[in-house]
């Protein structure tokens, strides 16, 4: 037992960093076609067109991981409870150092609903991606339609991704040990996940 | 800054297609075989290889049978949809004279300008690099005419200073298209009936989706990108992080006991 409890398994480890590995390729290459003032990132991989072919390689591995990495967590992230409707009433406790920690399953509701908006975004970002996979083949309103949500949604995700990154590292120190070997420190399953880790057979 | 532009009197034209074959002549563009549609229009549409074309459109007047022709081609937009979408800087630009040329070395083939393009202009070659009309910059620099222009025998296809050309066809009392649209259109047409009727848009515009994906979603963006950073590293030092503390009692921790 000592100071730690179990909470990912190698295969959720495996495939949430294969998909941080691909979301990186992708905003890299993606950011050359966004704007003029990123358009040297293609010098990364070579070249514009080979910057586009590693879009769509890495494309199909994120939309393939974070499918997996969804439906391994689907039964943690999908409901929410009334301690859930407290949490967001109290930002997660963000806003102040003063403030108790609300009770909290497996998963907070800020990572929650940050699975949920990853899965959707994935689903938009992989339909879109595939209409402008070739911005000729289908009908121009649509692949119009298609590079603007493609665009909003590539935003959003980053935007997501920055308050993700710097919630699971610095701003809650402890976190990444579970992505990185598996398991946290009981202290930290505690005043994270209280209700979790009474369910997985933590006491005092 | 005068810009040059064309300005096309359809009523004139007499569907030889010596323009066609001029451009083809002059851009060294390589014949293309081509069906027989059931009508005298051929190729149907631009192409790589052909940067201008006669379309042949069928009407009736007073029960009459009759073509309306009309030389479509780039219309060198004042505020070009393909400009604004393309990612590789120099891969189009504007000429000195207004017009809009391209650079296929600095082209990457990405196919983003023809959605841009209010006209369906845009093309891409065998080697998928852009290919459209632009504006003979090579000729025109150097004091001549476009090839197009020089060979039309009807005096169909003009060439040359904006304001004069306009000065000039509005003597005729036609309506011109294209005079005010998307900031002025470099290539302009007097036409005889409704630009409908010529399949012209009465109001083209740059697609709605292209105006918000490059003039709101991208502004915003990496605003919000920087905006989001920002509040991560003001939170870290104003509020602070969650920390953990060894000896099992957290500050401000609320579930216990
Ligand atoms: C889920 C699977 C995804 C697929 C299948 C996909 C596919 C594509 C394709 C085919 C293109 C056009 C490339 C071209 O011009 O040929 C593209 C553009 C782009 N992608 Fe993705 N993509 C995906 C996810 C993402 C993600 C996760 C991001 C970043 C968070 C992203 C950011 C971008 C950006 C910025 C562009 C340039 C177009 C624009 O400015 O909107 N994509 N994507
Ligand atoms: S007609 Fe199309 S291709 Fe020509 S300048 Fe306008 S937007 Fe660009
Ligand atoms: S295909 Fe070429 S010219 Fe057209 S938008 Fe892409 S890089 Fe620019
Ligand atoms: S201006 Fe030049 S490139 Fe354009 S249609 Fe005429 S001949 Fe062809």
């Amino acid at each position: 037992m000592g100071n730690y409890v179990k909470r990912f398994s190698a295969f959720d480890r495996v495939v949430h960093w294969v998909l941080a590995i691909a979301f990186f390729v992708l905003v890299m290459s993606g950011l050359g076609l966004f704007a003029h003032t990123f358009f040297s990132y293609f010098d990364f991989f070579g070249g514009p067109e080979q910057g586009i072919l590693a879009h769509k390689i890495a494309g199909i591995v994120f939309l393939i991981t974070s499918i997996l990495l969804f439906f391994a967590h689907a039964k943690d992230t999908c409901r929410f409870d009334s301690d859930d409707g407290r949490w967001f009433k109290g930002f997660g406790g963000y806003l102040s150092k003063d403030q108790p920690e609300i009770p909290q399953g497996k998963f907070n509701a800020g990572q929650k609903l940050f699975a949920l908006f990853s899965i959707i975004a994935t689903v938009i970002l992989g339909l879109t991606g595939y209409v402008i996979w070739d911005p000729t083949s289908m009908e121009r309103g649509l692949t119009q339609f298609s590079l603007m949500l493609h665009g909003l949604f590539f935003i959003l995700f980053v935007m997501g991704a920055v308050v993700h990154i710097y919630l699971a590292t610095i701003g809650n120190p402890g976190t990444i040990d579970g992505m990185l070997w598996g398991q946290v420190k009981k202290i930290w399953a505690k005043k994270h996940a209280s209700k979790w880790y009474q369910e997985v057979g933590g006491k005092d | 800054m005068k810009h040059k532009a064309f300005m096309i009197d359809t009523s004139r034209c007499i569907a030889c297609r010596s323009c066609q074959v001029a451009c083809k002549q002059w851009n060294k563009l390589p014949a293309e075989a081509t069906v027989n549609s059931g009508s005298y229009e051929n190729p149907p549409k631009l192409t790589a290889y052909l940067h201008n074309k006669i379309e042949f459109i069928e009407t009736e007047e007073n029960g009459e049978f009759k073509w309306l022709f009309l030389n479509k081609r780039c219309m060198h937009c004042s505020e070009a949809g393909c400009m604004k979408v393309c990612p590789s800087v120099g891969a189009l630009y504007r000429t000195e004279d207004g017009l809009v040329a391209y650079n296929k070395d600095k082209c990457i083939g990405c196919n983003y300008c023809v959605n841009g393009c209010p006209f369906d202009v845009p093309r891409y070659d065998a080697q998928n690099k852009i290919a459209k009309c632009h504006g003979c910059f090579d000729r025109v620099e150097n004091g001549l005419q476009p090839a197009c222009v020089k060979a039309c025998p009807t005096g169909t296809l003009l060439f040359g200073d904006r304001d004069q050309l306009i000065a000039t066809a509005k003597t005729s009392g036609k309506p011109i298209y294209g005079e005010t649209a998307l900031s002025g259109l470099g290539a302009m047409y007097l036409l005889d009936n409704k630009p409908q009727d010529y399949n012209l848009a009465a109001n083209p515009t740059i697609p709605t989706s292209i105006f918000l994906w490059k003039d709101v979603i991208k502004p915003l963006g990496i605003l919000g990108f920087w905006g989001a950073v920002g509040v991560a590293m003001l939170h870290y030092v104003t509020v602070g992080p969650k920390q953990l503390e060894e000896n099992g009692t957290e500050k401000g921790g609320g579930n216990h006991g």
